[in-house]
């Protein structure tokens, strides 16, 4: 069966960029779409552990007897045949719960705020907590549609990298692109970052799969993310350390997407990847 | 740093690790104190809006009032916590039926600030329904917190509502059978233990902060025979005046939903009319707990006739209150209007039989209240112990059994389900553990999937299909597009049998020639339900699965029932 692909259109110039991102993706891996016209904005999503309620803005709303044909047509151009997503539960009369068991979502920087906050350098709190509770991972893309020829990994040793090396095969099985692994190593993390993929028994993808593996011993992580090519898909991990270290530190995630317009395919800590 | 972390996985803990019973009273404790300072925090609140309304209730414009407080209340639910009006109890329900009780955070405080400003304004509606909604989300969201699983977060939603019942009325029996009854529908220990604890919980965390005080205060009640006989007959008002509030509530709900202005306009609306009315009848103002005391001590002077108009009116306020877009529950309410009309009844039964000695009015009110309880939330075991814990006193009990038992009964005939359950049987979202519904949204179509067919190309010939059919156990064979592998029909070896014995066709006949192109279809995502149902309507034991037009497998009777029935012993397990 193919993986699924979720998106949630909004019908205006900047929902439809978003869109051909999705089609480009699932054209590349071969997932199929799942578009989600939204008739209210608000709706529930229900993960395991959590549930979360995205408010959208009006914009979402924009023109909904043309959201469909928009959406076809835009989709239609790569071959891929868009399936509707119809909620059938709701938890209240205009809150409708949209399902969770896709491969993959799509959602712009923030979904819940104005369309003027979407861009680089902000991710949106529910963004954040669907990547959190989330099976799948997050597509989070650029601003304006840009294709992608290879992809890159941020892969620094913690669990949730792990799975986003993991994706990272599985999408270079998928589409046959360069795969390039990019780590910023600290003192002893080279040797660190090696023992695990030692330890999770990946060196066999590692040798067949890794096109380049890069590994930054000098320089600062935002000055070397410049050598992150720029039609590349970015795919990182995200919750990798506690949430203290993120609010003192910062969060690699935020520094990676503030830093680099690329699209960026964000594994959860609930993402199961399979090599 | 890892000591910090493992503090939020208790199950993990020695103490738990053997028996998460423990586990599960430990928690129950928490969520009975926080849900019961909530349900403090909303009384306190709504006490001291009242006073500080008071001196203006004399003056003639109070009428607007109940529209401020009522507008500003369903601003606060509209744009800034984002949630719908009502009183949450059938939201509670929802997400324990369907999704293991997952609930939102800012459900936690949301229903209280809105139903403060409600009936804190004047408003006719009760905080209970809102503070059972808030225990409810405490408990899930801590159970959230502590990463626990289905079973155990809806037994911690239970406790939340159980606290929040048994804080707000000192009632600690009444909060269990409540959440027992209505909020989770099944009486399994597994959750009466907790639910049990949290109750207490609650209920000392309330005495401690507000004293042990009796809700109404206790009078002792000499019943005979005959007052018990006649009680049937106040049963049958009592279901009436539930079908009426339900109906009036809907009725109201209806034509404020249709009205061509914003939420907030129609809250205010309706909020204006009920200060209306308040201004002739101030009885029907708020929760009403003030008339009750007066009716329970008998000391409601009103004659026949008012008594009988206010209940009406009790009605229609609280269905503009609660229609319009107010936010509160129908528990004080029905309290109201129950004793109304069970003074009413007892008013009726003097001026019939004037020479009989008819026990104190004050009896028939608090009959009326459990009358009222039991048909509007068909639970009469939760109207029964509510009315005994409220007033302190036994001596009611057999009157108040078959009040509440026959009201109930009656309700059942016309309305199918209780208030709080109503929207939720007619949309099909009521699941009760252990019902077919329920077992069967448990189970999805993935997980049935049959996928040991062989698939046959459209141009394959007869004579190669039959060296298929020796290897497969299947008599039923999916037809393939050459090219693209869509689905294009099915082969059923009980329709091609004729061609099977004729070897004159093997080599004359393709696959697309003899397939059924009409195959009714279901997809991936499609309920079981459903698809039963098409199965039953069309004498159907399987049926094909389709994804993205190609053929994902078969889904049949046979495997589904064998699911079912491990479903169904997982949930009686539990």
């Amino acid at each position: 069966m193919e993986a699924q692909l979720f998106h949630i259109f909004r019908n205006t110039p900047l929902g439809r960029e978003t869109l051909f991102q999705s089609t480009y993706f699932c054209s590349k891996t071969g997932a199929a779409i799942n578009i989600y016209v939204p008739e209210f904005t608000k709706f529930l999503m229900y993960f395991e552990n959590d549930v979360i309620q995205i408010n959208l803005d009006e914009s979402y709303l924009t023109a909904p007897g043309s959201a469909l044909e928009h959406a076809t047509e835009v989709v239609m151009q790569k071959n891929i045949k868009p399936k509707f997503i119809k909620p059938k539960h709701f938890t209240a009369s205009t809150l409708p719960d949209i399902p969770t068991g896709f491969d993959f979502m799509c959602c712009p920087r923030s979904i819940s705020d104005l369309s003027s906050k979407i861009g680089i350098g902000y991710i949106g709190p529910r963004v954040r907590r669907i990547v959190k509770s989330a099976r799948f991972p997050v597509l989070i893309t650029s601003p304006v549609y840009k294709e992608w020829s290879s992809i890159t990994v941020f892969f620094g040793g913690s669990a949730n990298a792990v799975n986003a090396l993991k994706l990272g095969f599985r999408i270079k099985r998928a589409t046959k692109m360069p795969l390039y692994i990019f780590t910023q190593a600290e003192k002893g993390h080279k040797k660190t970052c090696k023992d695990v993929i030692k330890h999770e028994n990946l060196e066999k993808e590692m040798e067949q799969l890794a096109d380049r593996w890069q590994i930054f011993e000098k320089g600062k992580f935002e000055e070397n993310l410049y050598k992150v090519p720029h039609d590349s898909l970015v795919v990182l991990g995200a919750y990798g350390h506690g949430f203290i270290k993120d609010i003192v530190f910062g969060s690699k995630m935020e520094k990676i997407q503030s830093t680099v317009s690329n699209n960026l395919l964000i594994v959860g800590p609930n993402y199961t990847a399979t090599v | 740093m890892h000591s910090l972390k493992s503090w939020r996985y208790p199950a993990k803990w020695i103490l738990f690790r053997t028996d998460d019973r423990l586990l599960l009273i430990f928690i129950a404790v928490i969520v009975g104190i926080c849900s019961s300072l909530a349900a403090i925090l909303l009384n306190r609140s709504l006490i001291a809006i009242l006073s500080w309304l008071h001196p203006f209730r004399q003056i003639w414009w109070a009428f607007v009032l109940p529209g401020i407080g009522a507008a500003m209340s369903s601003l606060f639910l509209e744009k800034i916590v984002n949630e719908g009006a009502g009183h949450g109890v059938p939201e509670v329900v929802y997400s324990v039926s369907r999704y293991g009780g997952l609930m939102r955070f800012r459900s936690s405080f949301s229903r209280l600030i809105s139903s403060c400003l409600t009936i804190g304004s004047g408003g006719s509606a009760g905080p209970e329904a809102p503070v059972v909604m808030s225990g409810a989300a405490i408990g899930s969201n801590i159970a959230k917190f502590f990463s626990l699983n289905d079973r155990q977060r809806v037994a911690l939603v239970g406790c939340g509502a159980a606290a929040a019942i048994s804080s707000i009325f000192n009632a600690p029996i009444a909060g269990m059978i409540f959440s027992m009854e209505v909020i989770l529908g099944e009486w399994s220990s597994a959750y009466l233990i907790p639910i049990a604890i949290a109750s207490v919980a609650g209920t000392e965390v309330s005495r401690i902060l507000q004293g042990n005080q009796i809700v109404f205060s206790h009078r002792h009640f000499d019943i005979d025979l005959m007052n018990i006989v006649v009680c049937l007959g106040l049963a049958i008002i009592t279901a009436a005046a539930s079908i009426l509030l339900t109906r009036m509530i809907k009725y109201m709900n209806g034509k404020y939903g249709k009205a061509p202005v914003p939420l907030w306009m129609r809250a205010a609306l309706g909020g204006c009319t009920v200060g209306l009315i308040g201004l002739f009848f101030p009885v029907v103002l708020g929760e009403g707990y003030n008339s009750i005391h007066m009716m329970i001590e008998g000391v409601f002077a009103q004659g026949f006739i008012i008594v009988v108009l206010a209940a009406f009116l009790k009605i229609l306020a609280t269905s503009l209150t609660l229609g319009s877009g107010g936010s509160g529950g129908i528990f004080a309410p029905c309290l109201v209007i129950g004793s109304f009309t069970g003074l009413a009844y007892h008013r009726g039964l003097v001026l019939l039989w004037p020479s009989v000695s008819w026990v104190n009015e004050g009896c028939f009110a608090l009959l009326g209240m459990a009358g009222l309880i039991s048909g509007m939330l068909q639970a009469p075991m939760t109207a029964i112990f509510l009315i005994v814990e409220i007033t302190g006193g036994y001596e009611v009990i057999l009157p108040l059994i078959i009040v509440s038992t026959i009201s109930t009964t009656f309700c059942r005939y016309i309305e199918s389900a209780s208030f709080y359950l109503k929207d939720l049987t007619e949309k099909g979202h009521l699941l009760r553990p252990r019902t077919d519904a329920r077992v069967l949204t448990e189970l999805n179509v993935r997980e049935l999937l049959e996928t040991d067919c062989i698939g046959v190309k459209q141009n394959m010939l007869l004579r190669d299909f039959i060296n298929i059919v020796k290897k497969s156990h299947r008599n039923y064979f999916p037809v393939e597009d050459e090219k693209t592998g869509h689905f294009l029909g099915m082969i059923y070896l009980d329709d091609i049998r004729p061609y099977l014995f004729n070897p004159g066709m093997y080599d004359a006949v393709l696959l697309g020639q003899i397939m059924d192109i009409n195959v009714q279809t279901v997809a991936l995502d499609d309920d079981l339900t459903e698809i039963l149902d098409i199965m039953d309507i069309n004498h159907l034991y399987s049926m094909p699965v389709v994804a993205d037009n190609k053929f994902a497998g078969m889904i049949s009777k046979a495997t589904l029932l064998n699911q079912y029935r491990k479903e169904l012993m997982v949930q009686a397990n539990d």
